[in-house]
């Protein structure tokens, strides 16, 4: 089964992402920051899409997906931003970085849902 | 929303004035709350305990020991303004030099006028913009709804205070960045009836949950907060302000007190968590205080024109 990375430092986050998606029949790892990301991606080869907060402690969001397309050479691999965070600027290092979505916090899981399926598969 | 109040601790006991006082804090902006009873000790509990105040309005004549009681809350809590109704005289003239430095004013009932000139020059020294007010009541509630789903969120109005008295047990603090002002933002409740919203919310799951969840929770409402703070009120082309100052905070973990080494007054929100299906369970307060020590310039204040065009929240913008 597909898998999905959900990446945030607030494990309230990850409870509530990973919990819904679950609940929707997605199959879900989850990492506490950046670093963990990356190494949850290499640990687990059928994970697909990774839903990662920006703001986070060692390694935050964006870096960690530069990081994915430029060193791991991973560009199949789906990549969405969860955050507060909502800047131009900000969207448009994560376009460069070949990020497909951004979605601005609260998370609105019924709203996102149905795209995220149409990503995986 | 409401005009931003402030809460006066009223030690007065003219009862013949009282009206007359009354209707002139309200034109003020002041809500004046008076203690049930008169004596120092009973002044002093009062003070101890969290009422978020922005003042004292003292008579000289209070409980027979007026200026003993003023000595004793200067002591106490000398960031307290204290404001001196006297008989017959509008100034602290007759006053050993000491004790008239007690006091931000001293004023008689015939000149309410100058009392109200110097309120307004200390406890409603900043003037905070309706629409960042209203702005953060509602995006605040918003946050506390999606964390707190199953409780209704009653805001209460904002008000300033001048106390430095930290409320209940936990407290998160972030930084406030902008181009227009610099300072800290804390919510701050008491852990045990936060623990139960979220224990009860979480069902069987949440049986063992220690303080950790709970400082999950309130950590990701600050983060939600600031977030949306950003996004409506600073500017993304948010680089040319000094960020280099910095002042000591100092926290007093015995006496709940903390303080950002400023006069001004905090701009404070209060907001009532109630369970919908408990409506007999005792709501749930949690305080929201904003300080602008680094930096207040609110002529540079600005809604972000773009904000119609940024994606709703909660939606996934597909690039």
């Amino acid at each position: 089964m597909a898998q999905i990375l959900v990446v945030d430092d607030s494990s309230t986050v990850r409870n509530e992402v990973g919990d819904f998606l679950k609940a929707n029949g997605l199959s879900v790892v989850t990492a506490v920051d950046g670093k963990d990301g990356l190494d949850k991606l290499k640990a687990h080869p059928s994970i697909k899409l990774v839903v990662s907060d920006v703001n986070m402690p060692n390694m935050d969001g964006l870096t960690m997906a530069e990081k994915i397309r430029n060193e791991h050479k991973n560009g199949a691999v789906g990549i969405i931003m969860l955050t507060t965070e909502n800047s131009p600027a900000m969207k448009e290092r994560g376009k460069a970085a070949g990020i497909k979505g951004w979605i601005v916090k609260p998370f609105n899981g019924p709203v996102v849902i149905g795209t995220l399926k149409k990503l995986v598969n | 929303m409401p005009q931003v109040v402030s809460k006066v601790l009223v030690l007065d006991d003219a009862d013949a004035h009282f009206d007359s006082l009354k209707a002139f804090y309200e034109e003020c902006g002041l809500v004046g709350i008076r203690p049930q009873q008169t004596g120092a000790a009973n002044v002093m509990a009062i003070l101890k305990s969290n009422v978020d105040l922005g003042g004292i309005m003292l008579y000289e004549n209070f409980g027979g020991k007026g200026l003993e009681l003023a000595r004793e809350i200067h002591a106490s809590r000398p960031e307290l303004p204290i404001f001196l109704r006297r008989d017959a005289i509008s100034s602290v003239a007759g006053l050993h030099e000491k004790d008239a430095g007690m006091f931000r004013c001293a004023y008689t009932l015939a000149d309410l006028q100058q009392l109200r000139a110097t309120l307004d020059s200390s406890i409603f020294s900043r003037v905070y913009p309706n629409d960042l007010v209203r702005g953060i009541s509602e995006f605040t509630r918003n946050s506390l709804q999606s964390l707190f789903s199953g409780c209704d969120i009653d805001i209460e109005t904002p008000y300033l205070v001048k106390d430095r008295i930290i409320y209940g047990e936990v407290f998160t603090m972030i930084s406030i960045e902008s181009h227009w002002c610099r300072g800290y933002m804390m919510f701050q409740t008491a852990e045990e009836a936060v623990l139960g919203l979220i224990r009860r919310a979480a069902g069987k799951e949440g049986a063992n949950w220690t303080f950790r969840e709970l400082n999950n929770v309130l950590g990701e409402l600050t983060n939600l907060v600031w977030g949306s703070f950003k996004n409506r009120y600073v500017g993304h082309d948010n680089g040319n302000h000094n960020l280099q100052t910095q002042v000591p905070i100092i926290i007093n973990h015995r006496s709940s007190y903390i303080s950002f080494g400023s006069e001004d007054p905090q701009l404070c929100f209060k907001y009532v968590l109630r369970e919908r299906n408990r409506p007999d369970a005792i709501p749930v307060p949690i305080f929201q205080r904003f300080v602008f020590n680094l930096n207040w310039s609110p002529e540079a204040f600005r809604e972000n024109p773009s904000i119609e065009t940024l994606v709703e929240s909660g939606e996934l913008e597909l690039f």
